[in-house]
């Protein structure tokens, strides 16, 4: 709980004009102190705030007084009684004496901090010692009263000597002001640190707006980088479609015949045409599916029949590279909600990649089964009694027997344009969008990608993609 | 400033700023050592267990003038350790006159620059700048060997427009009077703003010669206020150029 002077500021409180007496003190405390002092002295002691609200009494009922309370009289003298007191004006000393007409004295006395009066302390009432003998307005307060018992419990009043009730002011004011210098420090120390970290929230505020407005800057520079790469592969294919399609008829003859050595230039424009083309083809996807703009095509899809078709398309490569490719399809595998030519380019990608990466008598393999996935994604936490219906899924895996990808690179490589190996000497080839490309198309399908060890050597891809449309959004 | 018309009562704030264990704490309790009583309240200190200031610490100081108007001096100390960037903005919001006690040793120079340049920034966070406030300097720490020389801060002093006080606050020396000149120049700053010399009758001369007697100075306030190695004590006039 913030206590109640947490709004008060740092110069009200330290420059002394907002401190009160209730800010300084806990009241149970002071309740527990001022009975004390009552079984101490046996002087009854009330303290009051500045505004004259009662915050600590020694609460014992004094006899003669519960007696008076019975008749009008004795109420009218009591409460006339207590009003003097909470108002009597006090000396330069900050002390004054009431003497009541029914013969006991109060002293009063303020309670000072910081040279200020915050509350004021009423001692009594007491009377003189041996004063036994009650004076003649308390005996004639009310005829109803018995006179014997008045004078008994008159003689039971404390009794005191007034230079022992001011000495016993004295301290208690002293007291009190080590009590509410020490009140004040904490009140202080609690406050600083309140303030300490209000101001220090600010500060941080402050820095988390300005680095959300460069967040956002980013982001829209993000998205015009997409944009920019939209429009440029876009406007970069059209002329590179022409210089193919013109050099492939130079090659056909179809402008007549050529040398061998014009046919084997014009075949290698051609060729690195083709290989041009793939790289902005390429960036044209990344750039479409990360702003989004990229619609996949999902219908129900005979996946092992794509796999045959990847086989067939990379088998020429492999063999070129003495590598083995193997597939491997479990038999009875559904139909999958899938956009069948994207997922074509994810398992090209994949086994082009395996085979780069696989060195000569190496082995390719191209795998899939049923299996079953979690509904509820890794990233949504909790609820897991409540998600956990399993789906089934089609898990795929391409393993090769390769260099392999270090386990600290494996979260990096779906990364555009990263290469584990970024040397200009690198043996193989390729622009580093290919796998950024294939994990946003397995998001696509809901699905996820990772990387795991090939044993003895090599890497596996396992992509793993639910067989129906998600139910659960 | 804190004006009660009814009690006829003025607080001033003086802050006693620089950097970590430059002695700011110590000329507080130099200054309540040597306070006559009565005139000084308690000196509090929020510190920490290795005994360096947390938050601050206050003395409270009452003086009262001729022209029956009481003056309260809250004199306060900031934490100079770097991390308590946000307290020492807090505590030197709404000071009037400020007392930057620098460490006169020669490796600690960068540290009185890097807390000099705090105290420029926080006064910019409140919207004031260095040249509305009254401040002086103290060099502290004199008695200590490989300290720059009197010469040099006397040359440096002459250049500058801040009074410059020398001083070994853990002896005492030169806490009095950095503190009157601070007051003669705060009080001189809100005069100017709020014509109270006028208003209550007051006398700054008597005041200032009143307060350098409580604290245990009993020489003529302009021999006090001579004791200061450079700067001007009337910076607040309005300047030439």
């Amino acid at each position: 709980m913030i206590p109640p002077a947490a709004a008060k500021t740092f110069d009200e409180l330290t420059l002394g004009h907002g401190v009160s007496l209730e800010d300084l003190i806990d009241r149970d405390a002071l309740g527990e102190m001022v009975k004390s002092f009552y079984d101490l002295f046996g002087v009854p002691l009330r303290i009051f705030s500045e505004e004259g609200k009662l915050l600590g009494d020694s609460a014992e009922q004094i006899p003669l007084y519960v007696l008076l309370n019975t008749v009008k009289a004795g109420r009218a003298a009591l409460s006339d009684v207590a009003g003097k007191v909470k108002s009597i004006a006090l000396g330069e000393d900050g002390m004054a004496s009431y003497p009541c007409s029914t013969g006991e004295s109060y002293r009063v006395a303020a309670i000072q901090y910081d040279g200020k009066r915050i509350g004021r302390m009423i001692l009594g009432p007491f009377v003189k010692p041996g004063e036994n003998e009650p004076p003649p307005a308390l005996l004639s307060l009310d005829p109803s009263l018995d006179a014997a018992q008045l004078l008994e419990l008159f003689r039971g009043l404390p009794q005191a000597e007034d230079d022992s009730v001011v000495n016993l002011t004295r301290h208690l004011g002293r007291t009190l002001d080590l009590i509410l210098f020490s009140g004040h420090r904490a009140l202080l120390t609690s406050n600083m640190h309140l303030a300490s970290v209000r101001e220090s929230f600010r500060e941080l505020e402050d820095k988390n707006e300005k680095l959300q407005t460069a967040f956002d800057r980013l982001k829209e520079l993000d998205r015009l980088k997409s944009n920019f790469l939209a429009t440029v592969s876009h406007e970069l294919r059209t002329p590179l479609t022409s210089i193919i399609g013109y050099s492939e008829m130079l090659v056909e003859g179809l402008a007549g015949d050529l040398s061998a050595e014009q046919r084997e230039f014009v075949q290698t424009i051609r060729d690195k045409g083709e290989q041009l083309l793939t790289l902005i083809k390429g960036l044209l996807d990344l750039s479409k599916l990360e702003s989004g703009t990229m619609s996949l095509r999902k219908t129900q899809t005979d996946i092992a029949a794509v796999l045959r078709d990847v086989s067939q398309t990379m088998t020429p490569t492999a063999r070129k590279k003495e590598v083995e490719l193997v597939v491997d399809v479990e038999n009875g595998l559904p139909l999958m909600w899938a956009d069948s030519e994207r997922l074509r380019q994810v398992f090209l990608n994949l086994t082009e990649n395996a085979i780069k990466f696989t060195p000569p008598s190496g082995r390719v393999t191209l795998s899939a089964r049923m299996t079953a996935v979690d509904a509820a994604r890794p990233e949504d936490a909790g609820g897991v009694v409540i998600m956990s219906a399993r789906r089934s899924a089609i898990e795929f895996r391409v393993s090769d027997t390769g260099i392999g990808i270090p386990e600290e690179e494996r979260g990096r490589v779906f990364d555009a344009f990263y290469q584990v190996d970024s040397s200009s000497t690198r043996e193989a080839g390729g622009t580093g969008l290919g796998l950024s490309i294939v994990r946003r198309l397995i998001d696509g399908h809901d699905g996820t990608v990772r990387i795991t060890d090939n044993t003895p050597k090599g890497t596996v891809f396992v992509v793993t993609i639910p067989v129906k449309r998600a139910t659960i959004s | 400033m804190q004006l009660d018309f009814v009690n006829r009562e003025l607080t001033i704030k003086l802050v006693y700023y620089g950097p970590a264990l430059s002695g700011k704490t110590t000329n507080l309790q130099a200054l309540h050592k040597a306070a006559a009583p009565g005139a000084s309240g308690r000196l509090m200190t929020l510190e920490t267990k290795d005994d360096r200031t947390l938050f601050f610490d206050l003395l409270p100081l009452t003086f009262r003038s001729q022209g029956s108007l009481a003056v309260r001096l809250k004199v306060f100390t900031v934490p100079g350790q770097v991390i308590h960037a946000s307290t020492r903005r807090l505590v030197v919001q709404g000071a009037d006159g400020i007392a930057f006690i620098a460490d006169s040793r020669t490796n600690e120079t960068q540290h009185n620059t890097e807390s000099f340049m705090d105290l420029k920034e926080n006064l910019k966070q409140h919207g004031l700048t260095l040249r509305q406030m009254p401040l002086i300097i103290q060099f502290n720490k004199r008695d200590l060997p490989d300290v720059r020389s009197d010469a040099e801060i006397s040359e440096l002093a002459s250049k500058g427009r801040e009074p410059v006080y020398l001083a070994v606050a853990t002896r005492g020396l030169g806490v009095v009077e950095s503190m009157i000149g601070l007051l003669h120049l705060t009080w001189s700053a809100l005069d100017a703003e709020h014509d109270l010399n006028k208003k209550f009758g007051f006398d700054p001369k008597s005041f200032l010669a009143q307060v350098a007697q409580k604290l245990g100075n009993p020489k003529p306030v302009p021999e006090i206020l001579q004791a200061c190695v450079g700067g001007a004590l009337d910076v607040l006039r309005p300047e030439a150029g």
